[in-house]
């Protein structure tokens, strides 16, 4: 469905002079700053799967979403989305993608919700039958209902993202790109955001790629992961392998009896009833755990290793 | 009480530094504005000698100074307190042991002395294409000048404190600019304004912003009359003054009790 | 064809929308439109003031300034109703809705044009027709076509200019000051007869920044005056089409930048 290869892009902005004629000579400058945000980057993703596109601040995901939407042309590489090229076929691209930006809204700010999903209906010639059936279904997955009604700047953001999920889903694009989806949303919201997300994957077969920095919307849709980080691919592959391979050693946490806790890591193939024992025979043992490491840690561990 | 003024005076100051590519392009516009007066009024007189008492090149003086003076004091305070105010900000000002009209007018302050430094470059090519030679009269000029500016800051506080009435002085303060220039007389000496126009135009206080100072730089106002245009703005000061008090007075009861 | 049908439908639901939005601000259009005429009226106000004075500016009389005046306000006015969010497009970059254009199948230029509506500009149509009708001459149906082509032809001309600037604002530089000063540039050369300028302006006036042909030089054509111009007459009849071949220009070099789009760059 996407396919990417040796992808990158470089920004070049004109050089920014200072001094008071600066501004104008910024206007008319050969000079340019260049800034290589994506570099190199390959991937495949088949129809029907949930990919986690995960990096911090600054790696270059947006600017790869952007480019996988056509918004951006690439500097070299090649991309092809459902057989198109988005930058040269950008308007027949954009009908078959759903976007959602979870920190910028799609929907007309002063309208009710109703008639921002009516525009989107036209914008995507959406014919009058098929836009009432989407829309009927869009209610009840996302119970826009009491709502649907209220002008959006009325909205909690909540019910905005709800909004902005249906938008995007109205004329059933086959791949739905996701964008920090559910950021400042409260538990239930997020819950909610999750949910609709899985559905849609499951009854649609829609390809979706999420960025986030939730993990916990990681963990709970998607079974691949793909790191980046200085506009590198630092890892591709499912979560579990992910796991395996980076996670730092399982500890095992003893609180003894004169309040002190400590930790000891557990090497990998070593029995732990042993080291129990071990400990045991040192200390007075009052209570103990075993701590898993959790993905959090683990890309943390990555992230420090692509530093090195 | 002084120190809060001098920092609130250089923020307005910096805040006109920080916008210097447009204020590039608006000294630029002023520039073709000047010429375009001159190009206009040239052609108007057309080799007449003196017209309602200003020959062309007292004319051409006037409108250069008129105009270059209008750009230097242009008020920017009322856009400031309608941005803070739509934001909420405000409260910050009002909470301050200053006085929010003191503040906003050391603002001013600070934003026209950054209009002077920024229009410095400007000042040689106005006066070259507007042809502007030594005054006979210093001391008037810059008495009408520096009361006429104490006049244009007392308005645009005026505006300002509407802006807690109507919540919105964006459309009323480009009113104000349009309607103070036009009558102030930068395009046009208030002595050309015919009938009704010029006595509306004399009654109105925007004269000394314009055309009363650049009219005594040129001569067209001299001897006695000096004098009198003082004493006629120190009144216009000292009735501003009073109705500038008991509006903000209202003004902030109104607003201490509703809380916005 | 059927294309551009389906641009239209769907340029007048988005600025439907757009104006439904922007209604429920009534005071604030309201103030709007009359700043739009005060402001076009203080400047209509300063050749009239002087015109009592001087019967003749540059040889044209009060009624012939006036509806050169009339004819370039109302061209502005027709550029700047449909093309006022242009004038936002920094704005639109940065705040990422360039990025939301780019993702919908319809022509992003139609899409940023109906972002908004420039209701506010309502003022200055009034004010132009107004002086239009007041001070228009007596005109053949064949002259009254012209006088249409001419204003359609004038505000293409100060949308290509405004348009190619604004290209460039895509590629991370900010042209509104620049914009803003061929705008000024547009307003308060464009309304006065041309020989009131001397020879080195007048020639930059119609050749280097195309303000003559905005309402100087159809006006001449409508009101008689070809003899003064510096262009030839023929040149002069054929003026609108000179806006419908730099707005072409103008559109090309959008175009080209558009694919030059830098986004946020975050």
């Amino acid at each position: 469905m996407i396919r990417v290869e040796s992808l990158t892009k470089v920004f070049r902005r004109p050089r920014a002079f200072s001094g008071p004629l600066g501004p104008l000579r910024t206007l008319v400058t050969r000079r340019y700053d260049e800034r290589t945000a994506v570099d190199g980057v390959s991937f495949e993703i088949p129809e029907g799967e949930i990919v986690g596109y995960l990096g911090p601040n600054g790696a270059g995901k947006s600017t790869t979403v952007k480019m996988l939407t056509g918004i951006l042309t690439p500097t070299d590489g090649l991309i092809e989305v459902g057989g198109r090229v988005p930058w040269r076929d950008r308007e027949a691209n954009a009908r078959a993608v759903g976007v959602v930006f979870g920190q910028r809204s799609q929907l007309w700010w002063d309208l009710p919700l109703i008639d921002s999903l009516r525009l989107v209906g036209d914008l995507y010639d959406v014919p009058a039958a098929r836009f009432t059936g989407s829309l009927r279904r869009m209610c009840d997955l996302l119970g826009l209902d009491d709502f649907l009604h209220t002008p959006v700047r009325q909205l909690s953001l909540g019910q905005r993202m709800r909004g902005d999920l249906a938008a995007a889903m109205l004329y059933d694009p086959p791949i739905l790109y996701l964008d920090e989806p559910t950021v400042g949303l409260d538990v239930m919201a997020k819950q909610a955001v999750r949910e609709f997300i899985a559905e849609t994957n499951r009854i649609g077969r829609t390809t979706v790629v999420l960025t986030t920095h939730d993990l916990a919307d990681v963990e709970a849709l998607c079974r691949r992961i793909i790191l980046i980080d200085k506009g590198r691919v630092l890892f591709d592959g499912g979560i579990d392998d992910l796991v395996t391979a980076y996670a730092p050693p399982r500890r095992l946490v003893v609180e003894l009896a004169d309040d002190e806790t400590r930790a000891f890591e557990i090497a990998a193939g070593s029995s732990i009833p042993e080291l129990i024992a071990r400990v045991s025979a040192e200390h007075t043992i009052r209570d103990l755990s075993i701590h898993e490491p959790d993905l959090e840690s683990v890309i943390k561990r990555i992230y420090a290793e692509s530093e090195r | 009480m002084i120190r809060p003024l001098a920092g609130m005076a250089r923020i307005g100051l910096r805040f006109q530094l920080a916008y210097r590519s447009d204020v590039i392009m608006s000294v630029l516009a002023l520039v073709a504005q000047v010429f375009l007066l001159r190009m206009v009024w040239t052609s108007l007189y057309g080799g007449q000698g003196q017209t309602r008492g200003l020959s062309l090149e007292a004319l051409l003086a006037y409108l250069s100074l008129a105009n270059l003076q209008a750009f230097a004091t242009s008020p920017i305070i009322p856009r400031i307190t309608h941005f803070r105010i739509r934001t909420g900000t405000v409260f910050f000002d009002l909470s301050r042991p200053t006085g929010y009209l003191p503040q906003m007018a050391a603002f001013q302050a600070g934003h026209t002395a950054g209009g002077l430094l920024m229009l410095a470059p400007a000042v040689p090519v106005v006066l070259l294409v507007g042809t502007i030679t030594p005054t006979a009269h210093p001391v008037g000029y810059a008495a009408t000048l520096a009361l006429g500016y104490v006049i244009s800051l007392m308005m645009s506080l005026l505006i300002c404190v509407i802006g807690f009435w109507t919540l919105e002085t964006g459309a009323i303060s480009l009113l104000y600019r349009l309607v103070s220039h036009f009558f102030a007389g930068t395009m046009v000496p208030l002595s050309f304004f015919p009938g009704a126009l010029g006595v509306l135009a004399d009654a109105l206080p925007f004269k000394y912003m314009g055309y009363v100072p650049a009219a005594v730089y040129v001569g067209h106002i001299s001897g006695g009359e000096i004098g009198r245009a003082v004493a006629v703005e120190v009144a216009w000061i000292a009735a501003l003054a009073v109705l500038l008090w008991a509006v903000w007075r209202r003004a902030h009861r109104r607003v201490v009790i509703q809380g916005g | 064809m059927a294309e551009v049908l389906r641009t239209l439908r769907l340029y007048g639901r988005l600025q439907r929308a757009a104006a439904r939005g922007a209604l429920q601000y009534r005071l604030n259009l309201l103030i709007g439109v009359v700043t739009g005429v005060v402001y076009q009226g203080s400047g209509f106000a300063f050749v009239w003031v002087v015109m009592h004075t001087f019967p003749s500016m540059g040889g044209w009389s009060l009624r012939e300034v006036a509806f050169l005046y009339g004819l370039r306000l109302t061209a502005h006015a027709l550029y700047v109703l449909p093309f006022s969010s242009l004038i936002g497009l920094e704005w639109l970059v940065r705040e990422g809705e360039l990025d939301r254009v780019l993702l919908r199948p319809l022509n992003p230029l139609v899409q940023i044009m109906a972002k908004r509506l420039g209701v506010g500009q309502v003022g200055d149509l009034l004010a132009g027709v107004v002086l239009l009708v007041i001070a228009v001459p007596p005109l053949n149906p064949g002259m009254i076509l012209f006088c249409l082509a001419a204003v359609v032809g004038g505000a293409l001309v100060e949308a290509a200019v405004s348009l190619a600037l604004a290209s460039l604002s895509l590629r991370a530089l900010n042209t509104l000051a620049l914009r803003a000063f061929a705008d000024d540039l547009f307003s308060k050369f464009g309304s006065y007869p041309m020989g009131v300028f001397g020879g080195a302006a007048r020639w930059a006036l119609t050749f280097v920044l195309p303000v003559a042909f905005v309402a100087y030089v159809p006006a001449s054509v409508l009101l008689d005056r070809t003899g003064e111009l510096i262009v030839p007459a023929p040149v002069a009849c054929g003026s609108p089409l000179l806006g419908v071949a730099l707005f072409a220009l103008a559109y090309r070099v959008w175009r080209r930048q558009l694919r030059h789009y830098q986004s946020t760059g975050s």
